[in-house]
């Protein structure tokens, strides 16, 4: 049971791990973090071939990036998220940051292209869907304007549950009954699922915040919702994903962190504004 | 109208093209385009020949967003010689370049150190302030110990205030004295008797 003892990890051990991992996700395990992570790394050596965290550390930066990678990640990655969290932020998102959206883009009718909204770590899809369900019930202009929702992680198996879409209980809570009826259906042993029309409407990527190549790919969004996954982050890979969700944005996009995150200590390149439910940040206009 | 899903079918993204290759990067941090230039210094990161022309740009590049995207490519080096190369900005007398590359030392605990006593003998006492707000947000495990020696060594009174501040989080009772003792040292300075008077409550837990 003593899960130290099991992978018989040493302290220079777990600063080698923990330095490959950081390089690897940006995610950075101080060595109070001991506990959560010698665990997980115990199971995953349990599910390979190796017996010891030397034999298996050494397969692991030989085959880099390959399926043992993976399924590190998944294991080391916090996934908690449900629908709705933080809601007031999408309050924000329909009182006043879409119609300064589409008024910047020059107005309903006139605007070119489809409105884009990125969640980014979308988790098991609970954030993506929120927003869905929020535009679909409460934005007077959604059968006026196109609107886009993607959805993306670095968690290769939140992603498979994101594409499923069935949520338990605890997850859906939230969600009003009157849009639990319209939108869900249940599917057995207290399990929920998104129906397809929305499931569709939702695109999903694999893709890690802190690399600047693969974020390439992300391009012109009008609004990005970067929550909770900062906090895991050292300063040096936030200002990383900071940089990366900038090149993600339009001009004068707008970017939501979660409630104990705050961008002025990691990088002076948005701009926040104060709106009357609480902080955004911007991409500037002015400067391209 | 409505919710739509992404036009073009998704490409796997590991199919993603190739990005350009460093030497094409690196010319590209003269375009005329701030946009390009950024990206170029951020698609610079892991390409360890780009250091020294990416170092001699941070003091020219005038494009504030610019030089924060070479300061994030520049810091995950974390080596002695990307930290000397910032630290001589300390003492620009751009506001903005200098707080730009000081947040960026502070994200280099493996180096800083090196660099740290040529700082802190710097006689532009600027830059020793800038100093003390490196170590306010540096991750290493002697920073409160230099911060103390500051304290009771720099002569002058904002640096010694600077690094009070810079202390001030991190700060127990063992502290109290230290702030005392450099009150005792610059009675005629308002500002930092009040840095001293205004902690003194928290840390000795009287109101
Ligand atoms: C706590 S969840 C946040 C989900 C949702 N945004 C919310 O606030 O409820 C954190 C997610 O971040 C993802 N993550 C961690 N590091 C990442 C990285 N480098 N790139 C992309 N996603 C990452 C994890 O896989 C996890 O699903």
């Amino acid at each position: 049971m003593a899960s130290t003892a099991a992978t018989g990890l040493s302290d220079g051990d777990f600063i080698r791990f923990a330095e490959y991992f950081y390089k690897r996700t940006g995610i950075h395990f101080a060595a109070g973090k001991r506990y959560f992570v010698d665990k997980r790394i115990d199971t995953c050596i349990r599910n390979s071939p190796y017996d010891t965290f030397a034999a298996w550390f050494a397969a692991l930066r030989t085959s880099d990036q390959g399926p043992m990678l993976q399924e590190l990640i998944n294991q080391l990655t916090v996934n908690e998220t449900y629908f709705l969290r933080e809601d007031y932020q999408f309050d924000a998102m329909l009182s006043t940051v879409l119609p300064n959206v589409l008024a910047a883009r020059g107005g309903v009718g006139r605007i070119v292209g489809p409105v884009k909204i990125l969640s980014l770590p979308c988790s098991t899809g609970e954030e993506p869907y929120s927003i869905a369900l929020r535009l679909l019930e409460e934005w007077d202009q959604i059968d006026h304007v196109d609107v886009e929702i993607h959805g993306a992680d670095i968690d290769s198996e939140v992603l498979a549950k994101a594409a499923h879409a069935s949520y338990g209980e605890r997850s859906v809570q939230r969600v009003p009954k009157a849009w639990m009826n319209k939108y869900f259906a249940a599917v057995g042993a207290g399990r929920y699922q998104v129906d397809e029309g929305i499931r569709s409407a939702v695109t999903l990527h694999k893709v890690n915040i802190c690399d600047t190549a693969a974020m390439r790919s992300f391009r012109d969004f009008d609004i990005v919702f970067c929550r909770n996954v900062l906090i895991y982050f050292d300063e040096l890979s936030s200002r990383r994903a900071a940089e990366n969700l900038y090149g993600a944005m339009r001009p004068g996009g707008y970017l939501f962190l979660g409630h104990s995150e705050s961008m002025s200590r990691i990088s002076p390149i948005f701009t926040p504004t104060r709106l009357p439910e609480g902080l955004v940040y911007q991409r500037p206009t002015g400067a391209k | 109208m409505g919710l739509v899903r992404k036009q073009a079918p998704q490409e796997p993204e590991e199919a993603l093209p190739e990005g350009p290759s460093a030497e094409i990067l690196l010319s590209r941090l003269d375009d005329p385009d701030p946009d390009r230039r950024r990206e170029s210094a951020l698609g610079l990161v892991g390409a360890p020949e780009a250091v020294p022309a990416m170092l001699a740009r941070v003091g020219v590049e005038e494009d504030p967003r610019v030089l924060e995207s070479m300061l994030t490519t520049l810091a995950a080096y974390d080596t002695e010689d990307v930290a000397g190369g910032l630290a001589v900005h300390l003492a620009s007398d751009e506001a903005g370049l200098r707080t730009a590359v000081a947040a960026a030392l502070a994200t280099m605990p493996r180096s800083f150190p090196a660099v740290l006593p040529s700082l802190l003998a710097a006689p532009d006492h600027d830059v020793r302030v800038m100093t003390a707000m490196i170590l306010a947000d540096l991750q290493h495990p002697e920073a409160h110990t230099w911060l103390v020696r500051m304290i009771c060594q720099d002569p002058h009174p904002n640096v010694v205030t600077g690094a009070i501040d810079a202390l001030l989080p991190s700060a127990t009772t063992d502290d109290v004295q230290l702030l005392l003792d450099a009150r005792e040292r610059f009675p005629d300075d308002p500002f930092l008797r009040f840095t001293v008077n205004a902690a003194l409550p928290r840390l000795t837990g009287t109101p």
